[in-house]
C-alpha cells in the first residue's frame, strides 16, 4: 500500500476542504468590510451564535446515530423561560444556580424524549415533532401566558455575557470548554466511539454487545442538556426570555451540522466539521448584508445552502464510488 | 406483515364484529363520540351547528393530511407543505389584488403549489440517496424564504376583492362547501391507495423499496405523481385558508406539516410505511378538528391544544410499541 501524498490527504478529508472554505469566506468578506478580521468582531460572531454552536454537538451525536430533534429550541425555550421566571419573581438569584437549574431541566426533557425514541420505538421525527408541541406549550404556560422576563427582572444574571476571563468573553470560554470536552469525548471514551459504532450499523453494534438502547437514550440526553444550557446562554446574551425565544432555530443547528459533514443517515460526522460547520453558517448570515443581500432574503440562501451542500454531497459520493468501481476492474 | 394494516399471511379470520370494534378504526370511532359528549359537557355552545360553523378553518388542514398519507405510507416524510401553503397563499393574494379574475387566482394557487411538489418531487428522484427529511426541510426554508421576499418588509397581504373568496366559503344550508370537498377528496382518495394498483404500488414500495423495484413498479415514478399530488393539495388548502382570513402573512401555515403528519399518524399510518389507510386518517382528522373547535370555544389556550396533539402524537405510535415490547419480554421469560 502506497502512501497517501499530502496532497491526497487534504483533498480527501473533508474537514480540511471546509477549512479551506472557511478561509476563503474570511477572504472574500474582508475584501468586502476591513473590519470583519478583527478580534473584536470575530469574538462577536462567536457569541452571537454561541447558542447554535454548543447545540451543533448535540445534533452531531443525535445525528450520528441516524436520528434527528427538532424539539431542541423548544426545550430551550421552557428551560431559558423557566430560570427566567425564577428570577423575575426572585425565588433564585446570582448565575451558577440558573445555570444548574436550566441544564437540569434540559436534560430531564432530553431523557424523556430519549426514553419515548429508545423504549418506545417511536421514529426520532415522530417523537421530537410531539416533544416540540410539548414543551413549548410548557415554555408558555409557565410564562403565565406569554409574559416576558426583561433585563431588569434577569438581575445579575446575565452580566456573565459581557464580563471578560483571560481576555475572552465568558459565553466564548463555554463554547470552546464544550467543544475541547466533546473532541475528547467522541474521539477517545469508550462511549463516543460506541456512538459511532451504531451510527454505522446498528445490527453489528448489537452482536457485539453494545447496548444500542442505552446508546440512544444516552445521545438524546445529551442534546437535551445542551439544549438546557443553550437556554442559559439564550438567556444571558439577549439578556431577554421569552417563550417564542427560537423558534425555527432548530433549521439552524441541522443545517451547521448539514454543511459541517454530518450524514443524515448516521455513522458520518465529526466535531470539527459541526465547528466548521456552525462557523461557515455564522460566517454567510453575517456576510449577506455586507453583499448587497438583504436580511429578507436571508431564510431564502440559507435554505438554497443546505440543498446545495447535500446535493454536491451526493453527486461526490457518486463519482468516487464510480472512482472505486474503476479501481477494481482489471 | 404484509400490506393493509393487519392483513398478514397467518391471519386467521375472526368474528368480523369483535374485529371491527378492536381495530383502530374501531378505537378511534368510539375516541371520536367521547370526544363529542366530553366536549359538549366542557362547553354550552358545542352542538352541530356551531361546529359547522366553525370547522372550516381548521377543515383546510385535512386537505394536507390526504397528500401526507401517501407520503407517510411511502415510508417518507414531506415537511415543506406549510410553506407551500404560505408561498401559494402569498402569490394567490398578490394576483387577486392585481386584478385578476377567481377563477384564474384560483387556479394559479394550484398551479403554485402544484410548481413547488414537483420542485420537490426533481430534487427527490433525481438525487434517491438523499432522505426526504432534509430536502423537504430545506425546501421548507426556501419556499416561506420566497414568501417573505415577495411579501417586502410588510410581511402581510389582505386581497381587496374578497367576492370569489366569499363564494368558495359559502354553504349548502349549514353545511360548507369546503366539508363536502373534503370528503369527495377522502373518498377518491381512499379508493386510490386501498383498491387501485397506483395505491397497492405505494404500500409496496412501503413495505419493501427494493423488492418493489425488482417487482417492476416505477418507484421514481411514483414518488414523483405523489409530491406533486402534495404540493397541489397544498394550494387548495391556501385557497380556503384565505377564504376564512382574506389574506396573507409570513406565518401562514406554519405547523401545518406538525398538523397533518400528527393526524395521519393518529389515524394508524405508521411513519415507517406501509401501513393505515385514508379512513383512519380522516376519522382522526374529524376528532383533532372536533377538539379543537370544543376547546377554541372555552377560549382553551392554543398552546394546550397544541400540548394535547403532541401528547396524542406521541402516545398513539408510543403505546402500541410498548405493549408489544412488553408482551414479548414476557414471553421471553
Amino acid at each position: 500500500m502506497e502512501k497517501k501524498s499530502l496532497w491526497k490527504r487534504i483533498t480527501g478529508s473533508r474537514e480540511a476542504l471546509l477549512a479551506l472554505i472557511l478561509i476563503l469566506l474570511f477572504i472574500i468578506v474582508t475584501g468586502f468590510n476591513s473590519s470583519f478580521l478583527t478580534p473584536s468582531s470575530l469574538q462577536q460572531l462567536i457569541k452571537n451564535n454561541a447558542v447554535t454552536m454548543v447545540m451543533a454537538l448535540g445534533m452531531l451525536c443525535v445525528m450520528l446515530v441516524g436520528g434527528i430533534d427538532i424539539s431542541i429550541m423548544s426545550t430551550l425555550a421552557l428551560s431559558g423561560m423557566a430560570i427566567g421566571m425564577l428570577l423575575k419573581y426572585d425565588y433564585i438569584s446570582g448565575t451558577i444556580v440558573p445555570f444548574i437549574i436550566a441544564i437540569a431541566i434540559g436534560t430531564v426533557c432530553g431523557f424523556l424524549v430519549g426514553l419515548v425514541v429508545s423504549r418506545a420505538d417511536v421514529p426520532p421525527i415522530i417523537a421530537t415533532m410531539g416533544f416540540m408541541y410539548i414543551y413549548r406549550a410548557m415554555g408558555y404556560l409557565i410564562s403565565n401566558g406569554g409574559e416576558w422576563a426583561s433585563a431588569s427582572a434577569l438581575g445579575s444574571f446575565s452580566d456573565f455575557a459581557t464580563t471578560k476571563f483571560l481576555g475572552l468573553n465568558c459565553v466564548i470560554w463555554i463554547v470552546i470548554v464544550c467543544y475541547v470536552f466533546f473532541y475528547w469525548f467522541m474521539k477517545w471514551t469508550r462511549t463516543g466511539r460506541k456512538i459511532y459504532a451504531v451510527g454505522s450499523n446498528p445490527e453489528a453494534a448489537d452482536v457485539s454487545g453494545i447496548n444500542v438502547r442505552n446508546i440512544k437514550l444516552l445521545v438524546f440526553t445529551i442534546m437535551g442538556l445542551l439544549s438546557g444550557l443553550g437556554g442559559a446562554l439564550q438567556v444571558g446574551i439577549y439578556a431577554s426570555a421569552m417563550p417564542n425565544m427560537q423558534k425555527g432555530g432548530e433549521m439552524d443547528v441541522i443545517a451547521a451540522c448539514v454543511i459541517g459533514g454530518v450524514s443524515m443517515s448516521g455513522g458520518r460526522g465529526t466535531v470539527i466539521g459541526a465547528l466548521l460547520g456552525s462557523l461557515i453558517l455564522a460566517t454567510i448570515v453575517k456576510a449577506l448584508p455586507l453583499v448587497g443581500i438583504g436580511s429578507l432574503a436571508q431564510n431564502t440562501f440559507k435554505g438554497v445552502l443546505i440543498l446545495v451542500v447535500v446535493v454536491v454531497n451526493i453527486i461526490l459520493q457518486r463519482i468516487s464510488d464510480r472512482n472505486a468501481l474503476k479501481g477494481r476492474e482489471m | 406483515m404484509a400490506g393493509k394494516s393487519g392483513r398478514s399471511i397467518n391471519n386467521v379470520p375472526e368474528n368480523p364484529v369483535k374485529k371491527m370494534i378492536f381495530s383502530w378504526e374501531g378505537i378511534l370511532v368510539l375516541l371520536l363520540i367521547a370526544i363529542n359528549i366530553f366536549c359538549s359537557i366542557f362547553s354550552e355552545f358545542y352542538n352541530i351547528s356551531s361546529l359547522l360553523r366553525q370547522m372550516p378553518v381548521y377543515l383546510a388542514e385535512v386537505f394536507l393530511m390526504l397528500g401526507m398519507a401517501f407520503i407517510l405510507v411511502m415510508g417518507e416524510i414531506d415537511i415543506s407543505v406549510g410553506s407551500i401553503v404560505c408561498l401559494s397563499a402569498t402569490l394567490a393574494c398578490l394576483v387577486s389584488n392585481a386584478g385578476v379574475p377567481f377563477p384564474a387566482v384560483f387556479l394559479i394557487a394550484l398551479l403554485v403549489g402544484t410548481c413547488c411538489g414537483i420542485a420537490n418531487a426533481l430534487i427527490l428522484t433525481n438525487f434517491q440517496e438523499l432522505p426526504p427529511m432534509i430536502v423537504t426541510l430545506s425546501t421548507q426554508i426556501i419556499f416561506r424564504g420566497i414568501a417573505e421576499i415577495v411579501l417586502g418588509s410588510g410581511g402581510s397581504v389582505s386581497v381587496t376583492n374578497t367576492d370569489g373568496f366569499r363564494a368558495i366559503a359559502g354553504k349548502v344550508g349549514q353545511v360548507p362547501y369546503i366539508l363536502f370537498l373534503v370528503l369527495i377528496l377522502a373518498v377518491i382518495f381512499a379508493v386510490i391507495l386501498g383498491k387501485s394498483t397506483f395505491g397497492r404500488s405505494v404500500y409496496a414500495i412501503g413495505t419493501n423499496r427494493l423488492t418493489a423495484y425488482y417487482s417492476g413498479i416505477n418507484v421514481q415514478r411514483v414518488r414523483f405523481i405523489i409530491y406533486t399530488v402534495m404540493g397541489t393539495l397544498c394550494g387548495l388548502c391556501a385557497m380556503f385558508l384565505i377564504s376564512n382570513s382574506y389574506g396573507a402573512n409570513t406565518t401562514t401555515g406554519e405547523n401545518f406539516e406538525m398538523d397533518a403528519i400528527a393526524m395521519a399518524v393518529f389515524g394508524g399510518i405508521m411513519s415507517t410505511g406501509g401501513k393505515g389507510n385514508i379512513a383512519g386518517g380522516m376519522i382522526s382528522a374529524i376528532i383533532i378538528v372536533c377538539l379543537r373547535v370544543g376547546l377554541g370555544q372555552r377560549n382553551v389556550n392554543a398552546q394546550v391544544i397544541l400540548l394535547i396533539i403532541g401528547l396524542l402524537l406521541i402516545c398513539t405510535v408510543g403505546l402500541p410499541n410498548l405493549i408489544k415490547n412488553a408482551r414479548q419480554s414476557l414471553k421471553k421469560s
